[in-house]
């Protein structure tokens, strides 16, 4: 985003000011526009100067406290001779032997209309002036500072940049409670405040919660029936262990990733093309996450899998995560801007996902929160900007030599793998700091290198590149990365991360409810081996998981947001879920895992209107119209609506936690939409057909995976008696609803109807949608 | 939970357990009906001693109220203040010359070098409209028509440059992702009159705010409180027919059985989210029925229409303009929010994308003028007519203005467009108990700064609510310990708005 920035929104007296401009140049500005530098500026003092005796504090009174270890504002450090000669984004701040063209000079006399330095308090005197002058006009020399780099780099205190140290878990009130050293860290928060944790949810419920979180599908009644019944002490154990090993879930936590990943099947903008090979690095996910590929070689082939030594076709494929930027191709568009435009997204999305820090803040101006300088920002920038985007065909004996042949592989370059190519070294583009983040306006070159408060990624090298980047992304002593990925780990098992502002870990987002837990948890993934499943189970065998999560009024006042873990957490299912749980209820789910991108029925209308009708629907037949959720075909400019409705993202930026909205749209959707209402029909033909003494509650626990209580099996038998005797006062309902499903020959059809009318009901109940 | 809306569960759990033994679906109707879906929307007006288990009923605000709903018409991107409501004829004069360096020195822009940027004059004509004689520009010919009722404030301020935390101020008082939206704050204050729409209702135009759905959000308001977006394309709602075969009746008794049960369920879990599932599916029940004839626009007069302009094709040639069809589909969504309001529902947004000149102003502005002019102008004579005005106000609003320079940048053939200014902008208000035929504030002869009656958007906002019966820093909700308010701790009611 770019705009004006203003120290003084209201401070410049405009009236006076253009009288000024209007009228009559006054004497002083014409004097600057005469007189040379020499002449207006305070004369130099006329003696030795030394740096530490008399720079060093005028620096450190007026300059430090915006250009030093805790600011770095335009991206300048004065605290030390080095910083001061290496200067900021605007160059060099001295030009030794000459103080008049020196900028420091400039700026502590708002010579040649700089702003005065410093904004606030007096200007500096005549005096001191004059004794910066004669420093740099005497060569700005000096012994070089106590303590050179590495530990000359600035540094920071906020909480998010310091080491992961493994924490203790805490002795606390109730040991029993405590599982593993999670709920001990929870308990001992509780302790503090005086609240006892929720009893365990009730086999029934934890099982839904952990087939939905885990899976993202819910247990079938014989799934319920066999884990209510485990009399093992390790029922839970077997159960994670038995759903971690499932392809689904690949499925459920690729999904997440995809959020991430900004994955799309079309190239966005006005044309808005079909991507018809994006699905390669959905499934490349898919199969990462069931496999449990570690979380750092993860990362490693996501930003620089085409960089690995004989990179396979995988590794490519996997590197594809930085391809599935918009891609515009309206005509007159500038091809650079747009390539630049990629990349920051590319750059902005890594800082998103790995350093859980708003980087972008830095593409047009040094962080004006964080300790990210405008520089930084472009060397970071400097990883991508190398890059080239490859569509590699996939049978390797296409021709892949020529200009010509690349031109035209490049307008139809059939099956591919959407990846990167990496000139080499002596041909890389350079990469500038661009003024305002203007693609126009490129200024100083900068090299590949990573932000001064971080690690060092090793030396200032050219021949950095994404590889060396992932590579630091994933070093041991890296704080941010396992931080953020374990807390976003733990928002999707809980609903609300730790660090609940999941996409800023800087001074601006919310500090850790529980800081020692989310570095146990960061350490503890690290110790794992990187392994998301471990971690995953980790947490869910926890007390603290395993909690009822009906809310406790007398901490509605205390706690209103949960933030200390009393409880688990009722989470609206995800857009994909709700659509999945709905055909698994119906026994209609396809769980074929990967594949071209599907079509399922969508109302008419929707993609007419995109450009060029580019969008046509072509309806999927048989089981493809039954697919999961995640593998729906998503067109940028006219998302599937049903998952718009229920807040997936539009996949044109890195997608950090979803919304849980609560619309009427929501409603309506659920309760009218063929889709939805082909899985009641379907439900209640599961339940006619299998011959169930009662229908209803077979359906109920189908649908929510527990019986009914009296209370609601006495509700849904009194709807469904009065269904029945409207149904049959109406054979035309009665067929308009069913359908041309085909109905058993000793099945009624009002009974049908009756029941898909019902079933329809539980299909929209708050409970059906929500994990509890 | 509030204790009538505990009782309202309770009654509907009650008799639904005891329908078995007696009575049966068919009387749940007449049961519910004071109660339930059916019940008639509370008489206007007489809303204190409401129900509390829709958290849209109606309720009084701290005073008499001179307004009863707002349409805010959000131009997204920076209208050109200078080229439409604050004529600068010194620019003219100046054009082509730099600005003393003291005007820009502390300023930083988006896309504008400073050190060869000059003024850039504007071409269009303002004249004197209305018996007030306001100043408007020759781009909003209709919108001069309804010069004596508009108050044009021309000393508009924010603390924000860019779009995205611009609009957050605008729409939310805060830059802040999460806090609740102006319309959010009002229907959590009044409730909504409507029993068969949304409280809060958004229609967009062309291409979204890049502000997106936070710009309409209830932050940690409940959601119920939220902008329910229409679709801007084809229908506005979808699935707004029952599935065939199933009657209204039956649709009726599912959704009365889907309330009982999750009724039901709160009783168990006491999810304050429950309550909100519950009010969206009555709602939603009753948008189907509400919904198509509000949208049916086959009984509005052909004279009514063509005020609008609906039906109107985009000029040729075009503009940028967010997508092709705009000008219908602001045309009709003036229309829509005039109906909304008709039909009870306390704030609608209409949104459209596309203000953001900086090239290529004039011809672009001109486009969007033709697109906004006649149909806003329309709807301030329409609702005037139909005695509406008085209680609804009109706002039309961005998140800042341009700049008095033209945008130098490079790469640009010449000089077509300006960049974004927040230190002086304009945008007016109408009807709602606004003094019309007013300005308000003076900026500098280049429009740089304001000079006269600044107005900050707290200042804007806390008119607002004060127009709504509420003293903005009674107006409060109680979130992580501490009482928020949409003016945040700022917020001076601008008196002279108001007549």
């Amino acid at each position: 985003m770019n705009g004006v920035l203003s120290r003084f929104p209201m401070a410049v007296p405009g009236l006076l000011l253009l009288g000024i401009f209007l009228h009559a140049p006054t004497s002083m500005a014409r004097a600057r526009q005469e007189s040379t530098a020499a002449d207006v500026l305070p004369p130099p003092a006329d003696r030795p100067i030394d740096f530490e005796a008399e720079i060093r504090p005028i620096l450190d009174a007026r300059c430090v406290s915006c250009h030093g270890p805790e600011a770095q504002k335009s991206g300048l450090r004065l605290d030390s001779r080095e910083a001061l000669l290496l200067g900021g984004d605007l160059g060099p701040s001295v030009e030794p032997g000459n103080s008049a063209e020196s900028l420091l000079i400039h700026k502590v006399t708002g010579f040649e209309g700089e702003s005065v330095m410093p904004p606030r308090g007096e200007p500096l005197s005549y005096l001191e002036v004059g004794i910066l002058r004669a420093w740099v006009d005497q060569g700005a020399s000096g012994e070089p500072s106590a303590s050179p780099s590495p530990t000359a780099r600035r540094s920071s205190d906020h909480w998010a940049f310091q080491p992961i140290n493994r924490p203790e878990a805490p002795s606390v009130s109730d040991e029993s409670w405590a599982r593993n050293p999670i709920d001990a860290f929870v308990l001992d928060r509780l302790d503090l405040e005086g609240i006892a944790p929720s009893p365990e949810a009730d086999r029934a419920t934890l099982i839904r919660r952990l087939s939905l979180d885990l899976l993202g599908i819910p247990p079938t009644p014989g799934e319920v029936d066999a884990f209510v019944a485990d009399p093992s002490p390790d029922a839970v154990e077997a159960l994670v262990d038995r759903l971690l090993a499932s392809p689904h879930y690949g499925e459920r936590w690729g999904r997440h990733w995809l959020d991430l990943a900004r994955y799309a099947d079309s190239d966005g903008y006005e044309k808005d093309n079909p991507r018809p090979d994006a699905f390669r690095f959905r499934d490349w996910v898919i199969d990462a996450l069931n496999a449990d590929l570690p979380f750092d070689r993860f990362t490693i082939e996501q930003l620089a899998g085409d960089l690995l030594p004989d990179a396979s076709p995988g590794h490519r494929t996997a590197a594809g995560f930085h391809r599935n930027t918009l891609t515009n191709t309206e005509g007159g568009v500038d091809q650079e801007e747009f390539r630049v435009a990629a990349v920051v997204d590319r750059v902005n999305t890594t800082g998103t996902v790995w350093l859980g820090l708003t980087v972008g803040c830095a593409q047009c101006h040094t962080h004006k929160y964080d300790p990210i300088t405008q520089r930084e920002y472009y060397q970071l920038f400097a990883f991508f900007n190398t890059s080239d985007e490859e569509n590699l065909p996939l049978d390797p004996t296409s021709p892949h030599e020529s200009a010509e042949a690349d031109a035209k592989q490049a307008k139809d370059p059939g099956p591919h793998i959407r990846t990167f190519r990496e000139p080499p070294a002596e041909s890389r583009r350079s990469t500038y700091i661009l003024i305002r983040g203007d693609f126009l306006r490129p200024g100083e070159v900068v090299r590949p290198a990573t932000f001064e408060v971080l690690p060092p990624i090793g030396s200032e090298d050219d021949a950095l590149d994404r590889l060396d980047l992932a590579r630091w992304l994933v070093s041991p002593e890296h704080p941010l990365t396992a931080r953020v990925a374990a807390n976003r780990v733990w928002s999707h098992l809980f609903g609300r991360g730790l660090v609940p502002t999941m996409d800023d870990f800087g001074t601006q987002g919310e500090p850790p409810s529980h800081p020692d837990l989310l570095d146990w948890l960061a350490s503890e993934f690290q110790r794992l081996g990187w392994s998301q499943k471990a971690l995953i189970r980790t947490i869910v065998l926890s007390a603290t998981y395993r909690q009822a999560s009906a809310s406790r009024p007398e901490l509605d006042e205390l706690d209103p947001e949960n933030v200390w873990l009393a409880r688990q957490n009722r989470v609206r299912l995800e857009a994909e879920v709700i659509r999945d749980a709905s055909l698994a209820a119906a026994g209609l789910l396809s769980t074929k895992v990967g594949g071209p991108s599907v079509f399922p029925p969508q109302p008419p209308g929707i993609s007419d209107l995109t450009y060029a009708r580019s969008a046509r629907w072509q309806e999927s037949a048989g089981p493809d119209r039954y697919r999961r959720g995640l593998y729906t075909f998503f067109r940028r400019t006219s998302p599937y609506p049903m998952l718009t409705t229920f807040d997936a993202p539009d996949a044109n930026v890195c997608a950090v936690g979803r919304e849980t909205s609560n619309t009427p749209l929501q409603a309506l959707t659920l309760l009218n939409d063929a889709v939805f209402v082909e899985c009641a029909r379907s439900l209640a033909l599961r339940v006619a057909r299998e011959d169930e003494p009662e229908p209803i509650a077979r359906a109920f626990r189908l649908a929510l995976g527990r019986s009914p209580s009296p209370d609601e099996r006495e509700i849904l038998e009194t709807l469904h008696r009065g269904f029945l005797s409207a149904f049959r006062d109406d054979p035309e309902g009665v067929s308009l609803l069913v359908g041309s499903v085909p109905v058993p020959e000793d099945l009624p059809r009002e009974r049908v109807a009756a029941l898909a009318a019902t079933a329809r009901v539980l299909l929209n109940l708050d409970e059906f949608m929500t994990r509890e | 939970m509030h204790p009538i809306l505990d009782a309202i569960h309770r009654s509907r759990r009650d008799f639904l357990t005891g329908s078995a033994s007696g009575i049966g679906l068919a009387a749940l109707a007449s049961m519910l009906g004071d109660q339930g879906l059916l019940a008639a929307p509370p008489p206007v007006g007489n809303a204190p001693a409401g129900r509390r288990d829709d958290p849209l009923s109606p309720r009084p605000p701290h005073f008499e109220p001179r307004a009863k709903a707002c349409i805010c018409i959000y131009l997204e991107g920076g209208p050109s203040q200078m080229d439409l409501f604050d004529p600068k004829p010194e620019l003219n004069a100046l054009d082509g010359q730099p600005l003393p360096e003291s005007f820009t020195e502390n300023v930083r822009f988006a896309f504008i070098q400073k050190e060869s940027a000059t003024v850039m004059g504007s071409p269009r004509v303002f004249r004197r409209r209305g018996e007030c004689g306001m100043e408007l520009s020759d781009l909003l010919p209709h919108l001069g028509q309804c010069a004596d009722d508009l108050a044009l404030i021309r000393s508009m301020h924010t603390d924000q440059f860019n779009h995205h935390p611009g609009q957050l101020m605008m729409n939310t008082g805060s830059p802040m992702f999460g806090r609740p939206s102006v319309g959010s704050w009002l229907t959590y204050g009044l409730g909504s009159e409507s029993r068969d729409l949304p409280g809060y209702v958004v229609l967009t135009t062309g291409r979204g705010t890049s502000g997106g759905t936070s710009n309409w959000s209830s932050g940690f308001l409940p959601s119920s409180y939220s902008g329910v977006l229409f679709r801007d394309q084809g229908d506005p709602v979808l699935h707004l027919g029952n599935p065939p075969g199933l009657s209204q009746e039956l649709q009726r008794e599912s959704i009365e059985a889907i309330s009982a049960l999750n009724a039901r369920r709160f009783d168990a879990v006491r999810d304050q989210e429950i309550n909100s599932r519950i009010a969206s599916y009555e709602l939603a029940f009753r948008m189907q029925s509400s919904a198509p004839e509000l949208i049916d626009l086959s009984g509005e007069t052909d004279e009514t229409l063509e005020l609008y302009g609906v039906g109107r094709e985009d000029p040729e040639g075009g503009g940028r303009g967010g997508g092709a069809g705009v000008y219908n589909q602001f045309a009709t969504n003036c229309l829509l929010a005039r109906r909304l309001v008709e039909r009870g529902v306390r704030f609608v947004n209409i949104y459209h994308a596309s203000w953001d000149h900086h090239s290529n102003l004039d011809a672009e502005l001109s486009f969007n003028c033709g697109m906004a002019d006649r149909p806003v102008a329309a709807l301030i004579a329409d609702l005037k007519r139909r005695g509406l005005l008085d209680s609804t106000l009109v706002l039309w609003c961005s998140e800042f203005g341009r700049t008095p320079l033209g945008e130098n940048r490079p790469g640009f053939a010449k000089v077509t467009g300006r960049d974004h200014h927040p230190f002086a902008f304009s945008q007016f208000l109408a009807g709602g108990g606004i003094k019309g035929g007013q300005v308000i504030g003076k900026t500098d002869p280049i429009g740089w700064n304001v000079v006269e009656d600044p107005v900050h958007v707290h200042d804007y906002h806390a008119t607002i609510l004060k127009l709504f019966g509420f003293d903005h820093t009674q107006l409060t909700y109680r979130y992580q310990g501490r009482d928020f308010r949409l003016t945040d701790v700022a917020g001076q009611v601008v008196d002279r708005l108001i007549s």
